[in-house]
C-alpha cells in the first residue's frame, strides 16, 4: 500500500512547499519551500516506481518482481540538480541579504527597482 | 488558496496512472551489471547524467565566484574546544573514507554509487574540518589544485562518456570508472561549498 | 548523429576547461568545433537512441533544430567578438550555455529536456548575475525562484505521464489515448516548459532577468535561451497533439508583453518586453501548424532582437541613463546604423528578415490568426516608433558583435526572399501594418494606464493560476470529446 499513500505524501509535500513559496515573505523560506517541494516531487517520482510485492532492481536479490527503476535513477539525477540550484540561490540570497540587511522580499523589490 | 486546491485536485488524478508491466532485471542488466539503476543511470540514460554532472560543477562555480565578492569574515569563530571531537574526527574519518570508497567500487552491484560516495566523503571532511579546524584544513587542501582536478574529470568524464556510449563499449569497468570519477567531483564540490561558506561566514 | 553529438561534447568538454582559464580561446575553438559538427550532420538525422535498454535516450535531427543551431553560433560569435575583452569565467559561461542549446533543441525525450531546461536555467541564472549590476542580482535570483518551481511542476507531470505509459521518449507518446492521468501530466508538462519560456503569465520573469542583465547577454537570452522553452513547448505539444492550447498562450503572451511594452520607459525592460510579445508569434506559429515559419521567426527575430540590445546597450553606457528619452542622440552612425536595421526588421517591413518570416508565417496559419498577427505587428510597430529618435548619429562609434549579426541577417533575409513566394499584397499589408503602428503611436502616448507593477509575489501567482489554467483547459478539451 506504499503506492497510493506515497503519492497523497508527496503532493502534500509540494502543496506545502509551493504555498510557503507563495506566502512568507523572508526570502530564506522561499528557498526552504522549494526545497521541500523538490522532495515531494523526488517522492512522487520514486512512488510512482511502486508495484506492489517487488523488491530492489538488482539482479540476483531473488525471484518476484522488482520495483521500477527508472524513477530511482531520474530521482538521483533530479535530486543533485535541485541541490546544485537551491545552493547557488542560497548564495545570492547570502548576497542579497548583506547588502540590504534584510530578508524582506517586498524591501527588496522596492530597492532593486 | 485557489492555487493550492488545484495542485490536490490534480495530486487525486494521480490514482489515473495504471502502472505497466515492469520490465524484467535481466533486460537492463543488458549492460554487464547487477544493479538495475546503476545500469539505467550510467548506461540507458548516461547522457542525462552527465548533463547532470555538468550542473553540479557549474553550480560549484558559482559558488566560488559568487561568494569572492563577499567580504570574507575576519578571525573565525573558535571551535568548541572538545577533545573528544578532536580526537574521535581523526580517527573515524578513516573508516568514513573507505566506506565512501567501497560504495563508489560498489555501486554497480548493489545499492551506493559515486553520488552517494561523494556525498559521504565530503561529510568525512566536514568531520575533519570540525576536528582538526577549517583553517589547517583548508591549508592541506589546495584550492588550485582542487578546482583543476574537478574541472578536469567533469571535462574528461563529458569526453569518455560519450566516447564509450557512441562506440557501445559498456561493462562492469566503466562503470567503475564513471562512479569513482563521479564521487570525486561531488566529493571536492562538497568541500568547496563548505569552505566557501565557513569562510565567509566565519563560522561552521 | 555521432557529429552532432561530438560537436555538443565538444562545446562542453571545452566550456568546463574555460573555468580554468583561457576561456575566450577556449570558447572560440568550441565555436569552430560546433560549425564544423553542423556541417557534418546537416540536413538532419533520424530518431536514434543512445544506448541499448529500455529507456534510452532519443536524438534526432530535423530542420528545426539544424536552424537554432545556426542561431546558436551566429549569437555566440557575436557576443564572443562584442565581450572578447571580458575575463574569468564569462566565456566559460557562455560556451557551456550555447552548447546547452545545442543538446536541448537535438532532445526526443521528456527527461532530457528537463535536464537541459535546468541547465540553461543554472547558466543563465549565472550570466544574469554576471559582475553584480545594480538589481542584477534580485532578477536573477527571482528568475531562478520562478524557474525551479516551473521545473517542479514539470517533474509531477513527468510522473504522471510516465506512470502512464511507461516510456519517456516522445515519439512513443504519439498514440495513447486521452485518460486523466495523461492530460494533467501534459498540462503539467506544458506550463514547466511555458514557465522556462517566458509566456507572459506563467515566466513573469522575463522582463527583469533580460532587462537587468549585461548587454550581451540579454541578447543572448532575449535571442537564443528563451526560445529554448519554446522548443521544448513544440516538442511536447507535437508528442501529444495540444497545438490548439500553445496557440492560446501565444495569443495571451503576445497582447500581453505587447501592452506593457507599448507604455514602457526603461530601454531594456522594453526590449524584454517585446521579446516577450515576440514569442507570441512563435506560440502561434508552432500550435497551429506552421513550424517552418515559426523557426525562420524565431531566428530572425534572435538576429535582430540582438543588434537591438546592443545597440540599446552602447545607448545606455553613453548616456548614464536607463529611460528611453534620455538616450537620443547618443550613438555613433554605424551603431544608429545597426539599431535602425533591427527597427525596420522587427516592425514587419520589407524586405529584411522580420518581413519574410512574418509572410511565410502567414502562409499556414488560419485567418483568425492573420489578423492577430497583423494585429501585433501593428502594435509592435506602434511600441518600437519609441526608438526612433535614438537613431540620430552623434559622431563615430565602433561595431563588434553586430559585425557578425548584420551579415546574417541580411544573409536570412535574402534566402527568405528567394525561398518563399511573397506577395505585393503581402507587402502591402506589412508596410499598412507599420504605417498605422506609426500612426497609433501619438495617440497611444497620451493614455497612460496604470499598469500593474510585475513583483515577485505576483510572478508566482501569475506561475499557479497560469498552470491551474492551462491544465483545466486541456482537461476540458481532451476529455470532452472521447
Amino acid at each position: 500500500m506504499a503506492g497510493p499513500v506515497g503519492l497523497a505524501t508527496a503532493v502534500g509535500l509540494a502543496g506545502l512547499g509551493f504555498f510557503v513559496l507563495a506566502v512568507r515573505r523572508e526570502l530564506i523560506f522561499k528557498l526552504l519551500g522549494l526545497h521541500v517541494a523538490s522532495g515531494g516531487v523526488g517522492l512522487f517520482l520514486v512512488a510512482t516506481g511502486h508495484r506492489p510485492g517487488g523488491i530492489a532492481p538488482i539482479l540476483g536479490l531473488g525471484p518476484g518482481p522488482t520495483v521500477d527503476p527508472l524513477p530511482q535513477a531520474l530521482v538521483l539525477t533530479a535530486i543533485v540538480i535541485h541541490f546544485a540550484t537551491l545552493a547557488l540561490a542560497l548564495v545570492y540570497v547570502i548576497y542579497l541579504t548583506e547588502r540590504h540587511h534584510s530578508q524582506d522580499a517586498h524591501r527588496l523589490e522596492r530597492e532593486e527597482e | 488558496m485557489l492555487a493550492l486546491a488545484g495542485l490536490i485536485l490534480w495530486g487525486s488524478f494521480a490514482w489515473g496512472p495504471r502502472p505497466l508491466a515492469p520490465s524484467p532485471a535481466q533486460v537492463t542488466a543488458g549492460y554487464g551489471v547487477r544493479n538495475a539503476v546503476a545500469a539505467v543511470v550510467l548506461g540507458a540514460r548516461l547522457w542525462d547524467t552527465l548533463l547532470e554532472v555538468l550542473v553540479f560543477a557549474v553550480a560549484m562555480a558559482g559558488v566560488r565566484f559568487g561568494l569572492s565578492p563577499l567580504p570574507r569574515a575576519g578571525k573565525p569563530t573558535p571551535l568548541p574546544e572538545s577533545h573528544l571531537l578532536a580526537r574521535m574526527g581523526d580517527v573515524l574519518f578513516a573508516p568514513v573514507a573507505v566506506f565512501s570508497l567501497y560504495l563508489a567500487l560498489s555501486g554497480h552491484l548493489g545499492p551506493g554509487g559515486g553520488f552517494p560516495a561523494g556525498a559521504i566523503l565530503g561529510s568525512g571532511l566536514l568531520l575533519l574540518a570540525l576536528a582538526m579546524g577549517m583553517e589547517p584544513l583548508s591549508r592541506r587542501l589546495h584550492e588550485g589544485t582542487l578546482e583543476r582536478l574537478e574541472y578536469g574529470t567533469v571535462a574528461a568524464l563529458l569526453g569518455a562518456g560519450v566516447g564509450m556510449g557512441l562506440a557501445g563499449r559498456w561493462g562492469p569497468g566503466w562503470f567503475v570508472a564513471v562512479n569513482l570519477a563521479i564521487a570525486l567531483e561531488v566529493a571536492i564540490g562538497a568541500w568547496v561549498v563548505l569552505h566557501r561558506f565557513a569562510a565567509h561566514r566565519g563560522e561552521l | 548523429m555521432t557529429a552532432a553529438l561530438a560537436g555538443v561534447a565538444a562545446y562542453l568538454v571545452l566550456g568546463t576547461l574555460a573555468f580554468l582559464g583561457r576561456g575566450r580561446w577556449l570558447g572560440a575553438a568550441a565555436w569552430l568545433a560546433g560549425a564544423g559538427a553542423l556541417a557534418a550532420w546537416a540536413p538532419g538525422f533520424p530518431e536514434t537512441a543512445l544506448g541499448p535498454g529500455p529507456w534510452p535516450i532519443r536524438l534526432a535531427g530535423d530542420p528545426v533544430a539544424l536552424a537554432f543551431w545556426g542561431l546558436a553560433l551566429v549569437l555566440h560569435a557575436a557576443v564572443l567578438w562584442e565581450e572578447w575583452g571580458r575575463g574569468g569565467a564569462f566565456h566559460a559561461l557562455v560556451t557551456l550555455l550555447v552548447g546547452t542549446t545545442l543538446a536541448l533543441v537535438l532532445s526526443r525525450d521528456l527527461f532530457n529536456l528537463y535536464v537541459c531546461l535546468e541547465l540553461t536555467s543554472l547558466l543563465s541564472f549565472l550570466l544574469v548575475g554576471y559582475g553584480a549590476r545594480p538589481g542584477a542580482i534580485w532578477a536573477s535570483l527571482q528568475y531562478l525562484l520562478l524557474t525551479t518551481a516551473g521545473m517542479i511542476l514539470y517533474l509531477f507531470g513527468l510522473g504522471l505521464v510516465y506512470g502512464e505509459t511507461g516510456t519517456l521518449a516522445l515519439s512513443e507518446l504519439a498514440g495513447v489515448g486521452p485518460s486523466p492521468a495523461l492530460v494533467v501530466g501534459a498540462g503539467l508538462l506544458l506550463s514547466g516548459a511555458a514557465v522556462k519560456g517566458g509566456v507572459f503569465l506563467l515566466g513573469l520573469w522575463l522582463p527583469r532577468a533580460h532587462g537587468r542583465a549585461p548587454h550581451a547577454i540579454s541578447a543572448l537570452l532575449s535571442g537564443l535561451v528563451v526560445k529554448m522553452g519554446i522548443v521544448a513547448l513544440f516538442r511536447i505539444s507535437s508528442a501529444l497533439g495540444s497545438g490548439p492550447i500553445l496557440a492560446g498562450l501565444g495569443v495571451l503572451t503576445g497582447l500581453g508583453g505587447l501592452i506593457y511594452a507599448l507604455w514602457e520607459v526603461d530601454i531594456k525592460y522594453f526590449l524584454a518586453f517585446s521579446t516577450a510579445s515576440q514569442l507570441g508569434y512563435l506560440l502561434l506559429g508552432f500550435g497551429l501548424g506552421a513550424p517552418l515559419g515559426a523557426t525562420l521567426y524565431a531566428v530572425g527575430h534572435g538576429l535582430f532582437k540582438a543588434l537591438l540590445f546592443l545597440g540599446a546597450g552602447k545607448a545606455l553606457e553613453s548616456a548614464g541613463s536607463r529611460r528611453i528619452p534620455d538616450l537620443a542622440g547618443r550613438l555613433g552612425w554605424p551603431v544608429a546604423l545597426a539599431l535602425g536595421l533591427g527597427i525596420w526588421s522587427i516592425s514587419g517591413l520589407p524586405p529584411l528578415a522580420g518581413f519574410v518570416a512574418k509572410g511565410a508565417l502567414e502562409a499556414d496559419l488560419p485567418a483568425w490568426g492573420r489578423w492577430l498577427l497583423l494585429a501585433i505587428g501593428a502594435g509592435t510597430a506602434a511600441s518600437f516608433a519609441k526608438l526612433l529618435p535614438l537613431l540620430q548619429p552623434v559622431g563615430e562609434g565602433r561595431l563588434k558583435g553586430e559585425l557578425v549579426l548584420i551579415p546574417a541577417l541580411v544573409a536570412l533575409s535574402g534566402w527568405g526572399l528567394a525561398s518563399f513566394h511573397l506577395t505585393w499584397a503581402a507587402t502591402g499589408k506589412a508596410v499598412a501594418a507599420a504605417a498605422l503602428g506609426l500612426i497609433l503611436y501619438p495617440l497611444l502616448r497620451r493614455a497612460r494606464p496604470r499598469l500593474p507593477r510585475l513583483t515577485l509575489d505576483r510572478a508566482v501567482l501569475g506561475l499557479l493560476a497560469g498552470t491551474l489554467g492551462l491544465t483545466l483547459a486541456l482537461v476540458w478539451s481532451r476529455l470532452s470529446v472521447p
